[in-house]
């Protein structure tokens, strides 16, 4: 098939086409379709024969091995000036940069200017050294130059930058120290040349250095200015600071200037020269230094300059101050140190007002072109000599001046070198950050605001309670966080009051930082309580930690739904009312949770509506007791009392076999409602005889020590249950205790009165009756009810008095038994009581048999327990001695 | 029920368990071959404890260096020193605990 008759089969699809490149083995592609074999030398082209691998050692001269042979690198050229470009490059990206930070006022001055000098003899210097700010060397001491050269005074209005000089004392320690290394750069032997290398001076720009010298005195002549308007001209100022200088490189740019321009490999000093503005002067300044300064001293100085002197150094430190500020801002130019941006343009737009009016010039200033042009945009007067004037001082003079100098130097530098990092954070930074700190405190250490609430007593329950027990009286837990966060504050206030102690005082500062804190506290207050916290901007994820909840290792979703099915083991396996040690603890701690809200909810009870006008009072407190209803159901169904189970024990008896479900009764008591109470008492009672206080501490008359757990297990009974039990039925009518002692009636008495619990509950309730009795308490009805009642108690209760003692009666611990007896005794009828002190009359002869074998203490502490039963009854033990 | 679900809820992490031993005896085995048993008081998410009535038990294993064939090692660690001692109040580090057991209760 083939298009426009061209045979398609003889087309070689193997050669190259167009855009394709060659390929060597295309000739042999077709010949593979005969030749079974394929040989490499018909494969092989020879390319690689071909190859001149004689030359590579030249490799390491293009690519810059050092280790390579000498003599093999001597035919590469020099000519690489790749740094030198990158470096102009790099030079003309500042310069963007500082044109985009400048506005369009400048760009206009700018323009003006160029205009003004076509010759922009700064543009051309500053190419020169437009490396120069790269190589600035922090490291310098500075003080080289004080030994011989004398600078003027560095002190600088602050109003010269154009601005409220409150606003500015940070800075200008900065500024002023940093023209010591600048102009270090100045002595040639110890300058830091910059990547070009054009420290040295052409022959074309000594001999103009010499022609400026020349007419110095000329340009020296002119009377004193305004400070102000000099420091405005600050761009071009170092060319009247220096009065050699603007006559010295004007023509030697010049001829620069050109060759450069034609010179087609420097295309960048294009663009430098048309922003030949501040950036470039600074740099300019070192080389225009030496220079002066050594051509000046020969030079016999006109007696007018002396006493311009003084006035001189000043103008001349001025300047160098403007410019000091643009060379810090130069270097770190993203940092911003100054934080004021706006400063610069603000500066160059005072500029571009002064420089605008041309002023007249003065009929002896140097007719130089390029002089004549700058004084024409300044009404400025060319009046400075070169500071080194001051070498026609006396010698004394001198040395004291420099002394003076070096030593102002030495505390500008040390200023400088403190202050370097100065600004790498702003203000708002450390506020930042601080809050961050801040937020991470009051996180991590609770919120002052919430001392008093319940959760603070969550969080730390243990110190809240001993607080109270110990401190007593203090007024505010939170006096140790607010102590330390005001400690906190006024060190950072009293840190950041230093250097900028002009601006803002302390006070201020502080308040700030208050507030700050304060909504910091209020941010964490209103933040749910996340484990983690990521702030915006912040650097990476937060993770709080505390006592309570450890910084999460792994962060694993649980199912909010509880009741899952897949949910293992436990639930299901186990009968949900069963008597197993797990549910019953399970249950205790669930009594005890809700425990714990209903007091911490009763903490929280709002006032009672003090009249019912206050309907949002009565709404608070409505709902509050709805909320402690709703826990007091809670605690009830967690109680189990009415869970009737098949099981032997019941539920509720069954925790109270524990002892955290002992220690439970008094606070359970003081959470529930009267009748609540009433069914407990009854339920207790009830199962008296399935108690395991009363069930396994059985006495026995031989050996009356139960085992350890045991006895601890009555004795804790004792304080927590029966004691509860004590008070509550010490509220109880008649009614109810011969209703609780027809109860006891229906178990097994018998088994009741063998324990200490049992005889402990017995003597309870009769000794109730027997006051209520006293009182004059209770309705006829009721007290046929008790007689009746009591009649069957003592009916079931006589047969087991013999058994009820505890041990032998030399054990001695049968009190509790002799004041049971004593409540029955005195509740009982004549002929009860003759059965009861049958009953008893073995144990009644022997305490008195063996009270006589006893020391008189003992003996008496015997008898008088033994009296507590028979004084009931109308009798004494003395009868029977 | 309610009531089944709570159960159910406070046994959502491993120290839910831990808690209904609060109040009761526990055996709780420590590095370094010691074992407490004491009534648990207080526990926290580090597993530290407070106990009461402790008896710490150190088991004093004595390594010899000898070849000894292991029937006689068995019966040197069953003869290896055992040193107890009591405390009233005790407060152990979380870190060093590693089980904590409810003590079978004696009746």
């Amino acid at each position: 098939m083939s298009f426009f008759g061209f045979d398609s089969t003889l087309h070689n699809p193997a050669a190259a086409g167009f855009s394709q490149a060659h390929n060597p083995f295309a000739g042999l592609s077709n010949r593979d379709d005969d030749a079974d074999a394929l040989e490499f030398e018909d494969t092989y082209d020879g390319l690689g024969d071909q190859l001149d691998e004689t030359d590579d050692a030249f490799n390491d001269d293009t690519f810059g091995d050092t280790v390579g042979p000498v003599s093999s690198r001597a035919p590469v050229g020099k000519d690489f000036d790749f740094f030198g470009q990158t470096a102009n490059v790099a030079n003309a990206i500042e310069e963007e940069h500082v044109r985009f930070h400048r506005q369009q006022p400048v760009a206009k001055v700018v323009q003006s200017v160029q205009q003004q000098v076509p010759q922009a003899s700064t543009s051309a210097t500053a190419y020169k050294f437009a490396p120069q700010p790269s190589s600035y060397k922090p490291a310098r001491t500075g003080y080289e130059k004080y030994s011989q050269e004398p600078v003027a005074e560095l002190q600088v209005d602050a109003a010269l930058w154009g601005v409220a000089p409150k606003k500015q004392p940070a800075p200008a320690p900065v500024a002023a120290v940093s023209p010591a290394p600048a102009q270090t750069a100045t002595p040639p032997a110890t300058s830091t040349p910059g990547p070009t290398g054009r420290k040295m001076l052409s022959l074309e720009e000594v001999e103009a250095q010499m022609r400026a010298q020349s007419k110095k005195p000329v340009a020296l002549s002119p009377a004193p200015q305004p400070q102000v308007q000099q420091q405005i001209q600050h761009d071009h100022g170092y060319q009247y600071s220096q009065p050699t200088q603007p006559q010295v490189p004007a023509p030697v740019d010049h001829i620069q200037h050109k060759e450069q321009s034609f010179h087609p490999g420097h295309g960048h000093p294009v663009t430098i020269l048309q922003r030949p503005q501040s950036k470039h002067t600074p740099p300019a300044q070192p080389l225009v230094q030496p220079t002066a300064h050594q051509r000046q001293p020969p030079q016999p100085p006109p007696p007018q300059q002396q006493h311009q002197l003084h006035q001189l150094h000043q103008q001349s430190h001025q300047i160098q101050h403007i410019q000091q500020p643009q060379q810090i801002q130069q270097k770190p130019a993203n940092v911003q140190i100054l934080q004021n941006p706006n400063r610069l343009s603000g500066d160059v737009a005072n500029l571009g007002l002064h420089a605008h009016p041309t002023p007249p010039i003065p009929a002896n200033y140097p007719t130089h072109p390029v002089h004549q042009q700058q004084n024409s945009f300044s009404r400025q007067q060319i009046l400075m000599a070169h500071p080194s004037q001051l070498a026609q001082l006396s010698e004394e003079e001198k040395m004291a001046y420099m002394d003076q100098e070096a030593k102002r130097a030495k505390r500008n530098h040390k200023i400088f070198l403190m202050s370097r990092d100065n600004g790498i954070m702003t203000p708002q930074d450390k506020n930042f950050v601080t809050r961050i700190q801040l937020q991470q405190l009051v996180s991590a250490t609770g919120n002052p605001n919430e001392h008093g609430t319940d959760e603070s007593l969550a969080e730390d329950f243990y110190y809240q309670v001993h607080n109270q027990i110990q401190g007593g009286g203090r007024q505010h837990p939170s006096q140790p966080l607010n102590n330390f966060a005001q400690t906190y504050l006024y060190q950072t206030g009293s840190r950041q009051g230093g250097p900028r102690r002009h601006n803002r005082g302390p006070e201020n500062h502080m308040q700030r930082m208050e507030q700050q804190v304060q909504r910091a506290v209020e941010a964490a207050k209103n933040k749910p309580k996340n484990k983690q916290l990521v702030i915006e901007g912040s650097l990476g994820k937060i993770s709080f930690s505390n006592a309570k909840t450890p910084k999460p290792l792994l962060n694993i979703k649980r199912n909010d739904s509880s009741n899952e099915p897949h949910r293992p083991s436990s639930s299901h396996k186990q009968p949900q009312h069963g008597t197993d040690k797990r549910s019953e603890l399970r249950t205790i701690e669930s009594i005890y949770t809700t425990l714990m809200k209903m007091e911490d909810h009763d903490r929280i009870m709002p006032p009672p509506p003090a009249s019912d006008a206050d309907a949002e009072a009565i709404q608070r407190f409505v709902a509050w007791s709805n909320d402690a209803q709703a826990l007091n159901a809670q605690l009830w169904k967690a109680l189990r009392i009415h869970d009737h189970s098949s099981a032997q024990i019941h539920p509720f008896i069954a925790l109270l076999s524990y002892r955290k479900g002992k220690k439970a009764m008094p606070r359970i008591f003081r959470h529930t409602t009267q009748e609540q109470r009433t069914t407990i008492l009854t339920l207790i009672v009830v199962n008296l005889d399935s108690l395991d206080v009363v069930r396994n501490a059985q006495v026995t008359t031989g050996d009356i020590q139960l085992n350890a757990a045991m006895r601890e297990n009555v004795e804790l009974f004792s304080v927590a249950v029966m004691s509860t039990l004590f008070n509550f039925l010490n509220e109880l009518g008649l009614d109810l205790v011969a209703g609780v002692l027809g109860l006891v009636c229906t178990r097994n008495v018998g088994v009741i009165a063998k324990s200490k619990i049992g005889v402990s509950m017995l003597t309870m309730i009769l000794s109730r009756a027997e006051i209520i009795k006293h009182g004059g308490g209770g309705s006829e009805h009721d007290w046929r009810a008790w007689d009746a009642t009591y009649g069957q108690f003592f009916d079931l209760i006589e047969p087991s008095l013999p058994h009820i003692f505890p041990g032998t009666v030399n054990s001695g611990e049968d009190v509790y038994v002799w004041q049971l007896l004593a409540a029955i005794g005195i509740g009982a009828s004549p002929d009860q009581q003759q059965r009861l002190v049958l009953a008893v009359k073995d144990r009644v002869m022997d305490t008195v048999a063996l009270s006589k074998t006893l020391p008189q203490d003992l003996a008496s502490q015997r008898l008088q327990n033994v009296n507590l039963f028979m004084r009931s009854i109308g009798l004494d033990v003395e009868l029977l001695q | 029920m309610a009531e089944a679900g709570e159960e159910v809820n406070s046994v959502s992490e491993p120290l839910d368990l831990v808690r209904l031993l609060l109040d009761e005896v526990v055996c709780v085995k420590l590095r370094g071959d010691r074992e407490l048993k004491g009534r648990l008081h207080a526990y926290d998410s580090h597993c530290n404890l407070v106990l009461g009535d402790v008896e710490e038990t150190i088991y004093v294993v004595e390594d010899e260096d000898d070849d000894e064939d292991i029937k006689a090692r068995k019966k040197k660690l069953i003869h290896s020193l055992t040193i107890s001692r009591k405390s009233e109040m005790l407060f152990v580090r979380g870190d060093s605990v590693v089980l904590i057991a409810p003590q079978s209760r004696a009746y």
